[in-house]
């Protein structure tokens, strides 16, 4: 119970930073707003009517076409399955352990348990395929620490990067605490603390994909609610 | 001072006692006055024990013996009384308090507890195997609601019952079954020594044998081997009561019960010497609880990893005075109110929890190790209990099939075979229990005969079955009859028997048949009567030219000696004779009679029985072909012989519909006539969970890895059986222990298949783990690097 209400809250405050960022961005009144409280008035008006919006626009033919305009099937072959393998083998785990632990008290069993151990498999096939290939892309580190003023704050391209390399230790931690079990090497309470640590580094990651994947939605989209629901952009190739 | 005169001052004495209010007690001695089962409170000023004064010794029993009026017994009187445990043990220990508790039956006892194993009614006559229980478990029907009396049910389970409960009915329930015979067999106590006592004199033989013959109130001096009983109480007129004594008019058959104690164990003072066990010895409790695979050898045969490490039953099953005995599973302390239970659980004594899984249990009771469990997934004690990794047989295609002392009467020695081999029990079979947890357990298909009406099935029971099926369904009970008239005929190397089909039937010591297999012998020849002499069978009846001038007397007196042997069979439907070609014998007036077979007679050869100018066969059609089906099987009902027998019943069970349960499905009479077999409640197995024997750690599930269950083929949960059942039919029910579980097949058959490839998936894995952690690594270092300016940008 306080894994899935802490699951609600943080993902819901993920989804909310997002659209705030978004918001802060594209909205000249958000700009001209100094008071917190005339500011989230005007962001939640905001937020309700781009819900609106979407939730009038959304229909399974237009995330079709949003999915088929992916710039991911643009890419080289294998590099295209590498992510499309990637994504969906994320929403599989995401989706059914997600579900289940929030609305199901016996957890995840049965088949989509089998689900979940095979999208698992090949989950972490991909993330070290995407960190050994990718992780160059967001390794540029801020520079050297000096003790004179330095410019600070979160920046969306921090955020990008933090969100990545979050997400690629969740993932790394995931793939350890689904392995680790499987041994014959924990007793009891290390298998119940595997168990909690991989649930818990799995909301990590479903954080830090969300952020990751809201950035970079918003980045190639900079016209707001121009072209319909957003989505997950392709790391750029070097 | 005589036994009468004692008698008549004692009811004065109790006058005396109530008119002052006294309840004065000498040295050794309760003031309790003479009291019915339902005793009066204990008396002020006794000595009872309520409370443990710390000394951890047994004190040596000496005590004076009692009867049931509480007057001393003296072992060198004429006709002395047998002890009773009421008066004799409960000057110092609660009686009622003890008769109330969980041992003494679910008459006496409050809370029907987790399922444990039922009383099982088993006739296989009539095809019974009808589990009762005076608690309201699923499956089992109460012995009141058909009809049983404690009277019956004390004659029936009494050789293992401990003695109260059903067996010490209050004087109104006593009252109320006129029919009942209680004022002669006396009521059985409970019986304290069956448990408590070290000598090995206590004989549980003795005890059976004693009920059997309806000597209640003696069966716990038999069995204690204080003394001697002979008599039987069976054999008394029910107008016979303990103080008319003797039976003066006979000698020989109906004689009176009477013991004669054994002097040398008492001392000067007349107190006999009990050698006490507290706790009780193993080999008290396995005289009623013994549970043995039926293919095992009993030097083979395992013990329980705590009974091999030195742990009695009794360490964990405890109890206080209130004999409400520690049954040891999960939940029962929420179920009892007994905190203590908690402590006595395998997770109790091993983990030091509760059965919420809380740490409120002291662990390592008696030197208990703490499981390492390495590798198991929690889920699996979440959903499984201890038992179904470390208890029972291992899972094996259909199951382990077992004998219980209680089932299958054994642990019972004398001339008789007491033990049976049915009803047939399986185990383990892995069920869901109440608290949602599978555990394994024993199961037994019931089979009995019913009416129903509606959904409400009432079974009958087998003595109804029988008075009204008549002759249906005793063909084995004729041809035994035949077989055993024929031998008194036979010699001394000859035994007669019946040939029929691949099978020769022989009369056995029990007054049954018994079949053998011969060899050669084709599944359609035709039934005849013979001789075995050795291995060779002949005919009863040889081929012969009776007119041959030459023809071999002693054929014919043989022939005489075989009719007046079948002259003698109870029940015939006429009158023996044989016919040879043409040939007519039979026994006039004592003598034989050769004469021309008359004209109704054409085409008769053999022995039979003359009746109404025909001859009729030894054995019916019926009756050798109903025995020729069931031979070599465990089956004692054919398809022809239930629905005749529900033919039979149809008119007697008023609007409800007769059916028979049998092999898990439940037996009507269709329409047209046929027997038609449909799914019912009633034909459920009836399932308790095991705990015994548990096995070593190296031996539990799970210790060779997962694939002990989950593998494609793996008997934990793909062994499968068919019912089983008293019925020879196809049309029996199929468990699989998937399905036992309450689990698709399918699904695990799959999950099952995803272990052939578990190692190639954690290799992959490792890979995937050891390549990500290595990046990450690197990247945090050259962050770091970067950060503190060891490194370049870009």
């Amino acid at each position: 119970m306080l894994f899935t209400a802490v699951s609600v809250l943080v993902l819901a405050g993920a989804l909310l930073g997002l659209a705030f960022h978004r918001f802060r961005t594209t909205r000249e009144e958000a700009r001209s707003t100094l008071l917190y409280a005339e500011l989230a008035k005007k962001y939640f008006a905001w937020l309700a009517l781009r819900a609106i919006q979407m939730s009038r626009r959304a229909s399974s033919k237009a995330w079709w076409e949003y999915l088929k305009g992916l710039p991911l099937w643009r890419a080289p072959v294998l590099e295209k399955w590498l992510y499309a393998s990637f994504y969906a083998s994320f929403l599989v785990l995401a989706g059914s352990g997600f579900f289940f632990t929030v609305f199901v008290p016996r957890g995840l069993y049965g088949f989509p348990l089998v689900g979940h151990v095979m999208a698992g498999g090949l989950f972490a096939v991909c993330l070290a395929a995407v960190v050994l290939f990718k992780g160059r892309e967001f390794i540029a580190v801020p520079e050297p620490a000096r003790l004179g003023p330095r410019k600070a704050g979160v920046t969306a391209a921090r955020a990008r990067r933090w969100s990545f390399w979050l997400f690629a230790l969740a993932g790394f931690l995931l793939i350890l605490t689904a392995l680790l079990p499987m041994l014959p090497l924990l007793r009891t309470a290390g298998q119940k603390l595997m168990f909690e640590l991989h649930r818990c580094s799995a909301l990590a990651a479903l954080a830090a994909a969300a952020v990751f994947a809201g950035l970079e939605a918003f980045a190639a989209q900079p016209t707001a609610g121009a072209s319909g629901p957003p989505g997950p952009r392709p790391p750029r190739s070097t | 001072m005589s036994r009468a005169g004692r008698t008549s001052l004692r009811a004065g004495a109790a006058l005396l006692a109530a008119a002052f209010g006294l309840a004065a007690a000498a040295a050794g001695q309760t003031a309790a006055a003479p009291a019915g089962p339902a005793s009066a409170p204990p008396a002020a000023g006794d000595q009872k024990q309520t409370a443990w004064n710390g000394d951890r010794t047994v004190p040596v029993h000496l005590i004076p013996l009692r009867d049931e009026n509480d007057e001393l017994i003296v072992p060198t009187e004429t006709d002395p009384r047998p002890y009773s445990a009421r008066f004799t043990c409960g000057p110092c220990h609660d009686y009622s308090a003890v008769a109330a508790g969980w041992h003494f039956g679910g008459t006496a006892a409050a809370g029907d507890g987790r399922p444990g194993e039922p009383w099982i009614l088993s006739d296989p006559r009539t095809g019974t195997v009808l589990p009762l229980s005076y608690r309201a478990w699923p499956g089992s029907y109460g012995p009141e609601a058909l009809g049983l009396s404690a009277w019956d049910f004390t004659l029936l389970f009494g050789r293992h019952m401990p003695g109260g409960g059903p067996a010490e009915p209050s004087d109104k329930e006593a009252l109320a079954h006129p029919e009942a015979r209680w004022n002669v067999s006396g009521k059985a106590e409970a019986n304290c020594l069956a448990c408590h006592n070290r000598s090995g004199r206590q004989d549980h033989s003795e005890w059976a044998k004693q009920v059997l013959r309806e000597n209640l109130r003696w069966a716990a001096t038999a069995a204690g081997g204080l003394g001697e009983v002979g008599g039987m109480a069976s054999r008394l007129k029910g107008t016979w009561d303990v103080t008319d004594g003797p039976n003066l008019d006979d000698r020989e058959w109906a004689v009176a019960p009477h013991v004669s104690y054994r002097a040398v164990d008492f001392d000067s003072k007349h107190r006999y010497f009990f050698d006490i066990a507290y706790p009780p010895a193993d080999e008290r409790c396995l005289a009623c609880h013994s549970v043995s695979p039926v293919d095992e050898s009993q030097w083979s045969a395992e013990a329980d990893v705590h009974a091999a490490a030195g742990l009695k039953c009794a360490d964990c099953h405890r109890n206080d005075l209130g004999h409400a005995i520690v049954r040891g599973y999960e939940g029962e302390a929420a179920a009892t109110g007994s905190r203590t239970a908690e402590a006595f659980t395998c997770r109790g004594c091993h983990l030091g929890e509760d059965a919420k899984g809380r740490k409120t249990v002291a662990p390592g009771r008696l030197g208990a190790p703490y499981p390492r469990h390495a590798g198991i997934p929690p889920v699996h004690f979440d959903r499984l209990s201890c038992t179904v990794c470390h208890s029972g047989p291992k899972p094996k295609a259909g199951f382990t099939r077992v004998r219980t002392s209680r089932a299958n009467r054994l642990g019972i020695y004398g001339v008789a075979t007491w033990s049976t081999d049915v009803p047939a029990i399986v185990e383990p079979v892995y069920m869901k229990g109440r608290d949602r947890k599978i555990a394994p357990n024993r199961l037994v298909w019931p089979a009995f005969w019913a009416k129903r009406a509606g959904k409400s099935v009432t079974p009958l029971l087998p003595e109804t079955v029988d008075g009204i099926a008549g002759d249906i369904l005793g063909p084995e009970d004729r041809v035994a009859r035949i077989l055993a008239a024929l031998s008194l005929a036979a010699e001394e190397d000859e035994t007669p028997v019946l040939a029929a089909g691949r099978f020769v039937f022989e009369p056995n010591v029990d007054g049954g048949i018994d079949a053998a297999e011969e060899a050669g012998a084709k599944a359609g020849r035709a039934p005849f009567w013979g001789l075995r002499k050795g291995s060779e069978v002949l005919p009863l009846v040889p081929d012969f030219d009776p007119a041959a001038e030459d023809k071999d007397t002693a054929v014919e007196t043989r022939f005489q000696e075989f009719l007046q042997a079948l002259g003698a069979v109870a029940g015939r439907p006429g009158e023996p004779a044989i016919v040879v070609r043409k040939t007519l014998y039979r026994l006039v007036d004592g003598f034989l009679d050769v004469s021309e077979a008359p004209a109704g007679l054409a085409g008769a050869s053999g022995p039979g029985w003359l009746a109404g100018g025909k001859l009729a066969p030894l054995a019916s059609d019926f009756d050798v072909r109903t025995v020729t089906a069931k031979a070599g099987t465990e089956r004692t009902l054919t398809e022809e012989q239930v629905g005749l027998v529900l033919e039979a019943l149809a008119g007697k069970t008023g609007d409800a519909e007769a059916v028979y349960v049998s092999g898990g499905r439940m037996f009507r009479r269709a329409k047209d006539g046929t027997l038609a077999a449909d799914d019912d409640d009633a034909a459920a197995p009836v399932a308790w969970p095991l705990a015994h024997d548990v096995r070593p750690a190296q031996q539990s599930l799970g210790r060779k890895g997962c694939t002990d269950c989950h593998s494609v083929g793996s008997d934990f949960f793909f062994a499968g059986a068919e019912a089983a059942g008293p019925l020879l039919t196809g049309k029996t029910a199929k468990l699989s222990a998937a399905s036992a579980m309450g689990l698709g097949g399918l699904f695990q058959r799959l999950f099952g298949l995803s272990f052939v490839v578990r190692p190639v998936f954690k290799v992959v894995l490792g890979v995937c783990a050891a390549v990500a952690g290595a990046l990450l690594l690197a990247a945090g270092l050259a962050a770091l690097g970067r950060f503190a300016g060891f490194t370049g940008k870009g």
